[in-house]
């Protein structure tokens, strides 16, 4: 996917840009509140229908005007598609692709992967960090996911509202706990299928960025354990039930759901240790760096496309050989990406579309 | 700036009324302000007629003012398919499709998060309809959401016990969607690919 236009109206301290953004880099340089991540936030919110900094929509409209309009043009796979997207107070927002209001499939849709300095602890950090990692992949690629999704969370929630109230003899929480069943399942058959493939994707962007590079390994980790073997809905549906009735007696005194696909996680191994015990930080975000990168690739392998990469401040905390890297990494790549930072310090940037951004106005340098 | 109290109060009213907002209610209220005072007459004796005379058929649910309703005295229709709906308002959905079987609406009692059970939902109407022996079939014709999905698993286990064949409402309904709101076709292609469950 590549965004051949996009427009910003009214968007935070941006009163208009109009751009035709370069096939492979664009990079997008300014100091701090001039409103360089304004743009990437833009495309993420044509994307997605969400900010990434804000939950109020009001936010971003520029302060002085009644309300913001954006849009995008792009193509994939021979395909040209648009998406606009206007926000006012009164009307609230509207998205339309290709002139219209999306339905449920989203084929059309604008994707991306973003990626920003808090994704560095996608080792690190904690387990809903990497569940949410790949729920907004497996949702972008598939609409189904994203309603089983929907569906799972749902029922959880009222599994969990039953057991609080200590109805696990009712009726209702018969059927309630098939239902769980039913689309935990689902969830974690799309999730270890995903997880597959990233792996694959993984390794080969580590290789490729690492001089002296060790070997990686990524593992869907559940919450309770799968025997070695054949892996098919019926088989986790049954292994799944079965847990589930050995944990009667937890989740009765805990009152809560004590297994499912909401406290999986994934593992990551590097030279068989875990890293998020055992390696550096340099190399832990090393290794995070890999795993968003392998997002683009692992979409393309399930797609057959890649999504826009937005990358928002990263350089900056990355250290000038691996910066170097990643630029080659990304020039050399067959996708998009909209890159910030405030300066071009100690980067070589041969064939990328460099643009200056001050104070919400943009230039192309040439 | 001030209202005449009566009119002041006829806004109130109106915004009572789902999907109206104090800007509609206005525009309402003036509106009927310019109305011949015989057809305001009409308008809220309608209101009152309405409101006293139709209730929901005991024997179906389908809204009415004569026992049995009008479907529920139609010999012409099928006395062997079954389709349970969740509000009377969906009824009228159905009978737009062309569907000439019977209904059943449950008075539905049934929201999990409010503490009202599978429990609280009185299955005796429904039990003695099954039992009557004309039923055949089962159409379970619940919004395609979490709650449908449940009472509809409920209801399949009841129903199938009485060795009664039960099918739902192919997906094809909009997710998340009430039926009430899902147009003909929809509705109809539905009932067409109706599923045993
Ligand atoms: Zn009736």
């Amino acid at each position: 996917m590549k965004i051949k236009q996009l427009q910003l109206n009214n968007f935070r301290n941006i009163e208009k840009i109009e751009l035709n953004p370069d096939n492979n880099l664009n990079f997008f340089m300014g100091n701090n509140a001039q409103g360089k991540t304004n743009i990437l936030e833009a495309i993420f919110f044509l994307a997605t229908g969400s900010s990434f900094r804000s939950k109020e929509d009001a936010n971003l409209v520029k302060f002085d005007s009644r309300g913001l309009y954006l849009k995008a043009s792009y193509n994939y796979q021979d395909k040209n598609a648009n998406t606009t997207l206007s926000y006012e107070q009164q009307k609230g927002k509207i998205i339309k692709i290709n002139g219209k209001k999306p339905g449920q499939s989203n084929a059309n849709r604008l994707k991306t992967v973003l990626f920003i300095p808090d994704d560095l602890f996608l080792v690190k950090g904690t387990p809903a960090k990497r569940r949410n990692f790949l729920d907004f992949v497996l949702k972008q690629i598939s609409n189904e996911y994203n309603f089983n999704f929907n569906n799972y969370t749902n029922i959880l929630k009222k599994r969990n509202f039953l057991l609080k109230k200590e109805q696990f003899k009712s009726r209702s929480f018969t059927i309630v706990n098939d239902l769980f069943i039913d689309s935990a399942v689902k969830l974690l058959m799309a999730r270890l299928n995903y997880v597959n493939i990233l792996d694959a994707s993984v390794r080969e962007i580590y290789e490729k960025l690492n001089v002296a590079p060790q070997q990686l390994k990524i593992r869907y980790a559940l919450s309770f354990p799968l025997d070695n073997g054949k892996i098919n809905l019926e088989t986790l549906r049954e292994k799944l039930s079965k847990e589930v009735a050995q944990r009667n007696e937890m989740e009765v005194k805990k009152r809560i759901t004590v297994l499912g696909p909401h406290l999986d996680d994934m593992h990551i191994y590097q030279d068989g240790r875990l890293a998020r015990q055992f390696a550096s930080q340099g190399q832990q975000r090393n290794i995070s760096v890999c795993l968003k990168l392998a997002e683009l690739e692992s979409f393309n392998k399930i797609s057959g496309y890649y999504p826009v990469l937005l990358l928002d401040e990263v350089l900056a905390e990355l250290d000038s050989e691996k910066r170097q890297l990643l630029i080659d990494y990304l020039l050399k790549a067959r996708f998009q990406s909209f890159l910030t930072s405030v300066s071009l310090d100690k980067i070589n940037l041969s064939q990328a579309a460099i643009f200056t951004i001050k104070n919400g106005c943009l230039m192309r340098k040439e | 700036m001030r209202l005449a109290r009566p009119l002041e109060n006829l806004i109130d009213q109106l915004l009572i009324l789902p999907t109206i907002g104090p800007k509609t209610a206005q525009r309402l209220a003036l509106f009927i302000l310019k109305l011949p005072v015989g057809e305001v007459r009409q308008l809220a004796q309608a209101m009152v007629d309405c409101r006293e005379k139709v209730y929901p058929c005991p024997r179906c649910g389908y809204l009415t003012d004569v026992e049995p309703c009008i479907i529920c005295r139609d010999e012409s229709r099928d006395q062997s398919i079954l389709c349970v709906a969740e509000e009377a308002s969906d009824i009228i959905a159905m009978e737009r499709t062309g569907f000439r079987g019977c209904y059943f609406v449950l008075n539905k009692n049934f929201n999990l998060m409010e503490d009202k059970g599978l429990e609280e939902i009185d299955l005796q109407p429904y039990m003695e309809r099954l039992q009557s022996g004309k039923v055949k079939e089962v159409v379970l014709a619940l919004n395609p959401d979490i709650d449908g999905e449940i009472l509809s698993r409920y209801l399949a286990k009841i129903t199938a016990a009485q060795e009664v064949k039960v099918t739902r409402l192919a997906h094809g309904l909009p997710v998340g969607g009430d039926i009430e709101f899902a147009d003909e076709l929809t509705l109809r292609r539905a009932l067409e690919g109706r599923k045993e469950f």
